[in-house]
């Protein structure tokens, strides 16, 4: 055991002879075999996934024009709770048990095992996979074959020989002597005795010591990155805009090279804390590069301080990516979207909510699925007019107004269940057949709170505000009313402002002319009742077909730099 | 027979080192919790008399070369090297300038090959040989030469190897020890608790996670995990280490005052590993140093609001679960630093992740309080009402808190309203406060199922 560490050599005399540590070491596999047993376990027997959705997701305001993001499989940030049940055969004595072919994005240190006997000694995960780079490199120092093949006779020769180094080219020994892998332009390849312990699929290992041989079922749970879920919400308005029905559709995505079938699938709403971003990647090990000595020769045009060209070893010099997400074999599947028929069932996790999807479900490698989440139908919805203002611009603005469906989530108006964030596609009828409103961002709602729905923007709704400028001519200004509870002390006022709103409509419209005001500021004058919203500003008003309204308001800043500092 | 043959070769071509591999070797690594740990490799070995060089293979390739040490009686260092030249063929080419290499041409029609001696001239973006008498470029015609070194040159190494000049004033078999410290090895801890909602009790697993991207393995090594952070000169300043970013929130309630068994050394706790391991390069690898069942756990919710912040749309209180480590009716145990995660069991008994949080190194008896997410029904706004200036440096600033609760469910809810620094006061407040520090006010405001709560704060400061 340990003799590869054990090279400690020893030369002679002052005069160092150059040295090279081939004393003949052992895998460290093989010397483990005497007294240790390495067995796989099953293939899972039963698999759960649980989807979680990116932690760092930012929740969007409706004033914002951000377009909602979709799930890009090339980049999921959520993870998901995989838990696989497992047989395990452990003979007695010291044995190392493998469960193999766990997702790529395992997260090592999450991962639990129960059921198993008494005698777990430790459980480890080898982050280096077998690839033609990692088995070079640990190959190194050990004996290989070399195949060197006559391009025209076809003849190959077979050659003992060991790598001495795999470091920008790789050198070898044999017989002959010591030459480097393909600069003699023959087809020169190695074939390797063992494949070095190395697995092929992402594994876990736990080392276990038993008494008597043992058969049993264990269950491996691990969280592993690459998944993310969104809701995506269609809302298909009524034909007189007064009512709406929503529907819902789960959307799970699955980035990793590893499919889990037919698995019980739950996704998770909510957001949840993940301390920190570093996990132990997957090492693919680095591409083998054959790099020579220069190779100059008369003809041609000379190459000053270059050293050297590269010769990719018989594959293209593809560089994997420390990645835990983009296999190779994965980054070439297609993407894939698959819809089931089945509608996912809500329980309460904590204090976060769980969806389950009723039935097994297939969570394929690269796959985004999707699963019905709700349908309410004729949820009555009130349409309104919006726009937002920050009221210490000095900008003036001319723009269209936002139209929001409003609505409260509860059981009266046909909802009242918990709605997860996402996105949600807002449908008019058009003589039987959907068409395309908007598309925004929705946040996650509890029961309860009010539902606002963005169906995009009117033109036929403007608003523009401007400064109104007292100075032209004071008198043909009317002082507007203070607005209650204000006591002009100490607050510097800002300007004036006459927002006109027009209406094109042929109806009467609502509107609120919503106010984001800083902490310092404050509502003074207005001319309109003012109403709050979430403790901010708000003009509500209704604007009769073709007609116009203005809305005049002052605010004031309470701050430090508005008074003068008395001596 | 021919692997025979070969040995035979090899040993000639290497000139037969003397190979000291001692049956009582022990490797010992200590790792501490700030990417830094103590190898000692002991074995026996056998050293003639005389200077010689004593060569390391497989030493973590991280290794700080000036923390090396080797004890050996009766033996006086020279001088020690780290050689970070690497065995590359352009290497092997340029080390080869003025030497002998053999050529073997193959003819590309029939395979034949022949044989000769060249001296190698110069490796300047081509390899010029001279054979006999006549110089030429390698391979300028584009047909296959292979090119044969008869030895590799000293230094060159497929690894960086480190290397001990000594003189030994006897020759024989003696216990040798070489310790160095690395980066590249780390730990922390793992724990799993799984929240029992009906009966408020947790149960917590506690594992350490060695990781080792040192380059190199450690074999049936005996292994020490330090819970501590040494300052290191190396560091440019090693407090670094220590000051993670300063958290919004801290978990740690109550500082504990309780001590242990766990062996200490200094002021670091010690885990040493029950059994001798190997630490395998790339590996992260967990061994349980903890589990207790049943603990009492509290569940609660929290909201934070920073100085006058009002939030366009109601926030998410966070949900927080606290409980002891005490050895009464707690975990019993100090903590190393390292992440909770938090697990509860859904309907059908499958426990399902709902969060985690980081903690520092803790001690025995302290109070923790874990934050594992957003609560999906609970929810807080908070609105600065009013903001006015009264004196000169004087502010009064009215605060309003809306507190919703959708679950079936009452609930109570921890605001804290933060940043009261200097001589802020309270003037006027809907429910009694109380100053968790100067700074921080705090109300366990109660919430009834499916309703509501309104808090309301005036505070006097001085900004």
């Amino acid at each position: 055991m340990g003799e590869r560490w054990a090279n400690w050599l020893i030369t002679g005399a002052a005069v160092a002879v150059g040295s090279l540590a081939l004393a003949d070491p052992p895998a460290p596999a093989a010397a483990l075999a005497a007294d240790s047993h390495r067995v796989a376990a099953d293939p899972p027997s039963d698999l759960a996934v649980t989807v979680y959705r990116n932690p760092n997701r930012q929740p969007r305001s409706l004033d914002s024009d951000d377009e909602p993001e979709p799930l890009d499989l090339d980049n999921l940030q959520g993870f998901a709770l995989i838990r696989e049940t497992r047989l395990i055969h452990i003979p007695a004595g010291e044995s190392t048990v493998r469960f193999e072919g766990v997702a790529e994005g395992i997260e090592p240190a999450s991962a639990l095992i129960d059921g198993l006997p008494e005698g777990l000694i430790e459980k480890n995960r080898d982050a280096r996979l077998l690839s033609p780079g990692s088995l070079m490199e640990a190959t190194v120092g050990k004996d290989v074959m070399l195949w060197r093949s006559d391009p025209k006779s076809g003849h190959t020769e077979h050659l003992r020989g060991r790598i001495l180094s795999d470091t920008d080219g790789v050198v070898f020994q044999s017989e002959a002597g010591i030459e480097a892998l393909r600069c003699s332009s023959l087809s020169e390849t190695f074939t390797f005795n063992s494949r070095a312990g190395l697995s092929a699929t992402p594994t876990l290992s736990i080392l276990i010591r038993t008494r008597q041989p043992l058969t049993k079922v264990v269950t491996l749970s691990y969280l592993a990155r690459g998944f993310d879920w969104t809701a995506t919400y269609t809302a298909t308005l009524s034909a007189d805009a007064t009512k709406m029905d929503l529907g819902a559709w789960v959307t799970l995505a699955n980035s990793n090279g590893t499919g889990f079938p037919a698995a019980h699938t739950q996704v998770v709403a909510g957001r949840l804390n993940r301390a920190n971003g570093e996990i132990e990647p997957i090492d693919l090990g680095a591409p083998i590069v054959a790099k020579c000595w220069p190779e100059g020769n008369t003809s041609s045009p000379p190459e000053l301080l270059t050293l050297g060209g590269v010769h990719p070893l018989g594959f293209e010099p593809s560089v994997y990516e420390r990645s835990t997400l983009s296999s190779p074999m994965a980054a070439m599947a297609l993407q894939e979207v698959v819809t089931t028929g089945r509608r996912v069932i809500q329980e309460q996790l904590g204090d976060l909510k769980l969806y389950r999807v009723p039935e097994r479900t297939t969570v394929a490698s690269r796959q985004s699925k999707q699963v019905r989440m709700l349908d309410r139908k004729s949820i009555p919805v009130q349409r309104i007019y919006v726009a937002w203002l920050n009221s210490n611009d000095d900008t003036e603005l001319d723009e269209t107004a936002s139209v929001l469906l409003r609505t409260e989530n509860k059981t009266g108006n046909n909802l009242g269940l918990p709605l997860p964030s996402g996105t949600v596609a807002v449908f008019a009828t058009r003589s039987g057949d959907p068409l395309l409103l908007n598309e925004s961002p929705m946040n996650d709602l509890a029961v309860g709170e009010d539902v606002e729905i963005s169906a995009g923007r009117s033109a036929d709704v403007t608003v523009s505000s401007e400064i109104e400028d007292v100075n032209l001519d004071p008198s043909s200004v009317k002082e507007m009313p203070l607005v209650p509870g204000i006591h002009l002390r100490q607050a510097t006022f800002d300007d004036a402002r006459r927002v006109v709103i027009s209406n094109a409509h042929d109806s009467a419209i609502r509107f609120e002319l919503r106010l984001q005001l800083d902490d310092y500021s404050r509502l003074v004058r207005a001319d309109h009742p003012v109403a709050k919203r979430y403790g901010r500003p708000v003009f509500r008003l209704t604007i009769p077909a073709h007609a116009e309204a203005t809305v005049r308001y002052q605010t004031a800043r309470f701050d430090l730099q508005a008074v003068p500092v008395l001596e | 027979m021919r692997a025979r043959t070969w040995m035979r070769v090899l040993a000639f071509l290497i000139g037969a080192p003397l190979s000291a591999q001692g049956a009582d070797r022990s490797l010992s690594v200590t790792i501490y919790a700030n990417d830094l740990a103590l190898i000692q490799d002991t074995r026996d070995i056998q050293v003639p008399s005389g200077r010689q060089r004593i060569e390391f293979q497989d030493v973590s390739a991280k290794i700080r070369p000036e923390t090396v040490s080797l004890t050996c009686s009766d033996i006086a260092i020279v001088e020690q090297n780290f050689d970070f030249d690497l065995l590359t063929p352009g290497k092997l080419m340029e080390k080869a300038v003025g030497r002998e290499v053999t050529l073997v041409r193959v003819n590309p029609s029939n395979g034949a090959e022949t044989r000769e001696q060249a001296q190698v001239l110069a490796t300047n973006s081509g390899v010029v040989l001279k054979i006999g008498d006549r110089i030429e470029v390698l391979r300028d015609d584009g047909l296959p030469v292979r090119v044969i070194f008869d030895k590799v040159p000293e230094n060159l190494r497929a690894r960086p190897t480190l290397s001990v000049t000594v003189s030994s004033q006897r020759a024989g078999t003696r216990p040798a020890t070489l310790s160095y410290l690395t980066p590249g090895l780390g730990w922390r801890a793992d724990y799993v608790a799984l929240f029992d909602e009906k009966e408020s009790k947790i149960d917590v697993q506690g594992w350490v996670t060695l990781t080792n991207s040192s380059g190199t393995s450690y074999e049936n090594s005996q292994t020490l995990l330090v819970a501590g952070a040494p300052n290191t000169v190396d560091s440019n300043d090693g407090r670094d280490y220590n000051w993670r970013v300063r958290q919004e929130r801290s978990n740690l309630q109550r500082a504990g005052t309780e001590s242990g068994s766990r062996e200490r050394l200094g002021d670091y706790y010690l885990y040493p590993l029950a059994e001798r391991t190997t630490i395998a390069n790339m590996q992260t690898k967990q061994v349980s140093f903890l589990d207790v069942h049943r603990v009492p756990a509290q569940h609660g919710y929290e909201f934070r609001n920073n100085w006058l912040a009002t939030q366009d749309k109601p926030q998410s209180a966070q949900t927080v679960y606290s409980f002891s480590t005490s050895a009464h009716a707690g975990l019993g145990d100090q903590l190393p630093a390292g992440v909770l995660r938090f697990y509860i069991r859904d309907r059908r008994g499958d426990p399902q992740f709902i969060g985690e949080s980081r903690i520092d190194h803790t001690p025995m008896g302290s109070t923790l309080s874990l934050a594992t997410g957003d609560a999906f029904d609970v929810k807080v706004q908070s609105i600065v009402e009013k903001r006015t200036r009264i004196g000169t440096f004087d502010w009064q600033s009215d605060m309003k808190y809306e507190l919703t609760n959708a679950s079936p469910k009452p609930v109570t809810v921890n605001v804290l309203q933060l940043g009261l620094y200097g001589d802020s006061r309270i003037t006027a407040e809907s429910m009694k406060s109380s100053r968790r520090n100067a700074e921080t006010a705090e109300w366990a405001v109660p919430v009834p199922a499916n309703g509501k709560a309104t808090l309301t704060a005036t505070f006097e400061t001085r900004f």
